[in-house]
């Protein structure tokens, strides 16, 4: 009766039932575990410091908020505290390299490593298929480096938001424009959209160099290449940049991209420029004089260069426009992940086992 | 007569003899030309850019400086101009490239003993006749040398790029942002980073992971070293008031005394803002714009600071003078130095211990 039974099915259905895609979770953990884990301890410790110091940090903005009567001594110190507060953060530099050590890390050894030590010829072999097999590793692992990196970065949102609160500057307290140049790669969905970047490139470097230092190396060049070509050239550029001659009252989350003085329809260099203010400021003032007082007159100059017929221009990107930059950020650094990721599929049909 | 004369020369000389060192050439380049390229590629084209901006950036600063009276407005105006045009790039790229030296250290010095380990060619590697020690100390040294002459040379020019900056006084000799990136301490950082790589190599055992970790380290120790130990390598000069540095100080900290005890900054703020309002009041004129009080601040901040001074406050400021950049580098590259000693030497124990 068993013998009946079984020719009947086999017809239609001459190949195997594929393996079905879940069978590669474990394959994928057990190749990158130490990869993953690392991630998790790198972004956990760094979670941790800033929690701790952003509670510290959010507490000193609070108190610097609460405190009455505005402008008296007491005030003033705690503008200082707030202000002084682990300064070395404030401008992100330091974790700018986070998200290309995840990609390079994460990405380059995923093919390269199958690569390097043949292993590829084995795990390419079985009935899994071989395209399925880059892609399940591809995907799986873009997800698992990209969520972390989600979260991450909305603790810096929450950690940054002190500095970028309108109103701050009235106090005298620091307000940053969201543009801030290596701000914006951290505080917004921005974040996550270059470690998935440098993911995919490391995922495709590796595949094309086959070897997982060179290709560790390679992803970081092309990523730090990438960042500044971003931050230098391509973001300025997403949405024309408005120009106005009302420098004085741009809101401080305004993105100044370029500021210049004309007189008569010509630019005046920063030189001319110094020696008309030093001759404004012995006009406004004949008694005081030294380089200190004349830092702290400077506004009041802008206003008497302006009424001496110079213009003060500025081409700048309002800070309305902070959202549209990190959607169109995000959607051309995922576009481009999609890419790498689909080119190295392409490759690994490609490639003679 | 062969067989006679063969057992006659092998009496007094029962192991054979050494191989030569210089046998290891070939091997280390072969094992690490991909390394050693990438370094040249990475540091080529960064010199290639220091050059051509640096270039241009002299060419300026000679228009500058050539002008004449150098006092006259016109003068200073074009320092200024210069400045405002060269200065921000030219710091930028001082920060950035503290992050070569960690890099070189990372890539190559890490997967000098992690790649023999990870991929097993240890066992054949150091039980050849040349010995596991010699081995390892042969491979280490001179890729040591050629990293550290290369990031040296690297930094020459670096000083060269910069030397404008500093001659019109816009960056202070011992500025904490370029410290690491001019003198020998360039150098000394990369060698540091490279023993720091080889040793993580032999106790990690696999390449990427120990590249993972010496970035790591490196890391902390460059911040540890600027934030922590440089300011201390000397005892700081005390100097009454902030005038009392020289421009070319590095300024450490600055606080107010009374009487021998220090006051603290919060105290501080009690004392100088009721002086400071009568001060305002005193100096300002009655019929004065109420944009216009501002310009009367600094004025008021000396009535403020004559006063203190009389009643015995005293203004303190620790500072490193700029004369001891050259014995700052010194002891910075002394103490890498060391340490890149002692973690070779370290790693060269450790090789001929493990059991093969």
């Amino acid at each position: 009766m068993t013998a009946q039974t079984l020719p009947a099915a086999p017809p239609d259905d001459i190949s195997l039932r594929p393996v079905p895609w879940r069978r590669m979770t474990g394959i994928i953990w057990r190749q990158h575990r130490f990869a993953l884990i690392g991630e998790v301890v790198v972004l956990g410790a760094a979670a941790l410091a800033l929690w701790l110091v952003g509670l510290s940090l959010h507490h000193e903005y609070a108190a610097a908020l609460a405190c009455r009567p505005v402008g008296s001594q007491a005030c003033a110190e705690t503008y200082l505290t707030f202000s002084g507060s682990f300064a070395f953060l404030a401008n992100g530099g330091i974790l700018l390299p986070l998200p290309v050590l995840i990609g390079a890390f994460v990405g380059g050894p995923l093919l390269a490593r199958e690569m390097e030590t043949g292993t590829f010829r084995y795990a390419w072999t079985q009935g899994f298929g071989r395209r399925r097999w880059a892609l399940a590793k591809l995907v799986a692992l873009a997800v698992a480096v990209t969520v972390p990196a989600v979260l991450f970065s909305l603790e810096l949102a929450w950690y940054y938001q002190p500095y970028f609160t309108p109103g701050n500057a009235s106090l005298g307290l620091t307000e940053m424009t969201p543009f801030f140049p290596a701000l914006f790669d951290l505080h917004g969905v921005v974040f996550a959209a270059w470690t998935l970047a440098a993911f995919a490139i490391g995922g495709l470097a590796g595949m094309l160099i086959r070897r997982v230092v060179p290709a560790i190396a390679a992803t970081m060049a092309v990523y730090v290449g990438l960042a500044f070509a971003a931050g230098a050239f391509l973001r300025a550029h997403y949405l024309a940049p408005l120009v106005t001659s009302s420098s004085i009252n741009l809101p401080n989350s305004a993105w100044i991209l370029s500021q210049w003085w004309t007189k008569g329809g010509t630019t005046v260099s920063p030189g001319a420029l110094n020696t008309a203010i030093n001759n404004a400021f012995t006009a406004l003032n004949p008694t005081v004089n030294g380089p200190g007082q004349k830092y702290a007159a400077y506004t009041g100059m802008l206003q008497y260069l302006t009424e001496h017929g110079y213009t003060y221009w500025t081409r700048y990107q309002p800070g309305s426009r902070y959202w549209p930059f990190q959607w169109i950020e995000s959607g051309w650094l995922l576009a481009l992940s999609a890419a790498c990721i689909a080119v190295t599929v392409w490759l690994v049909r490609r490639r003679a086992a | 007569m062969t067989a006679l004369s063969m057992s006659a020369a092998h009496q007094g000389n029962v192991n054979p003899r050494p191989v030569p060192w210089r046998r290891m050439a070939g091997i280390i380049w072969r094992q690490h030309r991909f390394a050693l390229a990438g370094v040249a590629v990475l540091l080529g084209a960064l010199a290639l850019y220091l050059w051509l901006a640096g270039s241009a950036m002299h060419h300026a600063y000679a228009v500058a400086a050539a002008c004449h009276p150098a006092s006259s407005d016109d003068c200073q105006n074009q320092v200024i101009d210069f400045n405002t045009a060269y200065a921000p790039t030219a710091q930028t790229v001082g920060v950035l490239l503290m992050a070569v030296p960690m890099l070189i250290g990372a890539f190559v010095g890490a997967s000098v003993l992690g790649r023999e380990l990870e991929t097993g060619t240890f066992r054949y590697a150091w039980t050849q006749g040349f010995g596991r020690r010699r081995w390892t100390l042969a491979k280490l040294v001179p890729l040591a040398v050629i990293v550290t002459v290369a990031a040296g040379l690297f930094s020459l020019l670096f000083s060269w790029y910069y030397q404008p900056l500093f001659t019109d006084g816009d960056s202070i000799p011992l500025d904490p942002k370029l410290f690491g990136v001019r003198g020998v301490a360039y150098a000394a950082w990369t060698l540091a980073a490279f023993a720091v790589g080889a040793s993580a190599g032999l106790l990690i055992r696999r390449v990427v992971p120990a590249i993972a970790v010496t970035l790591a380290f490196c890391v902390a120790l460059t911040f540890a070293a600027g934030l922590y130990l440089r300011p201390h390598y000397e005892t700081p000069v005390l100097g009454r008031d902030l005038a009392s540095a020289p421009v070319s100080a590095w300024v450490l900290n600055g606080w107010w005394t009374r009487g021998g005890t220090m006051v603290s900054q919060a105290a501080m703020n009690q004392v100088e803002y009721p002086l400071f309002q009568r001060a305002m009041t005193a100096t300002v004129p009655k019929n004065v714009n109420s944009d216009d009080i501002k310009f009367y601040k600094g004025s008021a901040n000396t009535r403020v600071q004559d006063y203190l001074y009389r009643h015995g406050y005293a203004k303190w400021t620790s500072y490193q003078p700029g004369s001891r950049f050259w014995p700052f580098q010194w002891i910075e590259g002394g103490w890498l130095l060391a340490l890149s000693v002692l973690l070779i030497a370290a790693t060269v124990w450790l090789v001929g211990r493990r059991a093969v």
